[in-house]
């Protein structure tokens, strides 16, 4: 599926990607994960849908940090404490507990290229990785001891490559949950130290 | 942004700590005001209860 589809698919004329199945797995698996007591961090929080349902379902406190603009003022008016942020650089070492991310993953398709906020939430660059690699180069300096990642992963993305690199980032990678799409599994990895 | 954030949150550039100025607050929560960088100064504006910590290349970054 290119972006253009699941972009057209999934409605999106706003400036926000809104809650869709790969939000609500990893919304579930987090939910089942996060204990009461964990400060959690969700990353491209987008609408606020994961970072409000954990907060909601848990009794955690959940930060959601998006690089969007209008991204942090929707998480804010879904009662998420919202924070301007490119991926974990201004989180302080040993932080979080668990950290949530459901990156950015599409391949780009340059025609389906959009260049507005939709394709910054959907594109992860060439091989769809970009924007998770990124993510793992920084994500392990601001988890406490114990701390864990839950990463939302297509098959689209490339699931073995994700788990090789948060592997060589010092992860080893669990499958908690997957769920088939006609175009596409989804699958969160639970990365621990 | 509510005050205990401080703890949580650091310079995006060298990760040291933060200075709080408080323009404006209202239900314990920090609306306006600015964070300041303890050791290269850089600042970070707190609008509508949202601190930016973009580091300042990305701030005015915004897709066409």
């Amino acid at each position: 599926m290119t972006g253009e589809d699941l972009a057209a698919r999934r409605g999106v004329e706003t400036d926000v990607y809104d809650p869709a199945e790969d939000s609500r797995l990893l919304a579930d698996v987090a939910c089942d994960e996060v204990a009461s007591d964990d400060l959690v961090l969700d990353v491209g929080t987008g609408s606020g849908y994961v970072a409000a349902t954990v907060a909601d379902e848990t009794g955690a406190r959940v930060l959601g940090a998006d690089l969007n603009p209008h991204a942090c003022r929707r998480a804010r008016d879904a009662g998420v404490e919202a924070v301007r942020a490119d991926l974990v650089s201004p989180f302080c070492d040993g932080a979080f507990d668990v950290v949530t991310f459901n990156p950015p993953y599409l391949p780009a398709d340059a025609a389906a290229a959009r260049d507005d906020w939709m394709e910054v939430a959907l594109t992860g660059g060439e091989t769809g990785r970009e924007v998770v690699e990124a993510f793992l180069n920084d994500a392990a300096r601001v988890l406490a001891p114990g701390g864990y990642v839950l990463l939302l992963v297509s098959t689209l993305t490339g699931v073995e490559e994700v788990a090789t690199y948060a592997g060589e980032r010092g992860f080893s990678a669990v499958a908690l949950a997957d769920h088939a799409f006609p175009f596409e599994t989804l699958t969160v990895l639970k990365l621990v130290r | 942004m509510k005050r205990d954030l401080m703890d949580i949150i650091c310079c995006p550039l060298d990760k040291h700590d933060l200075d709080l100025d408080v323009e404006s607050e209202e239900d314990d929560e920090v609306v306006a005001g600015t964070l300041t960088c303890t050791d290269c100064g850089e600042t970070y504006p707190i609008e509508d209860g949202i601190p930016n910590l973009l580091p300042p290349d990305m701030r005015e970054e915004t897709p066409a």
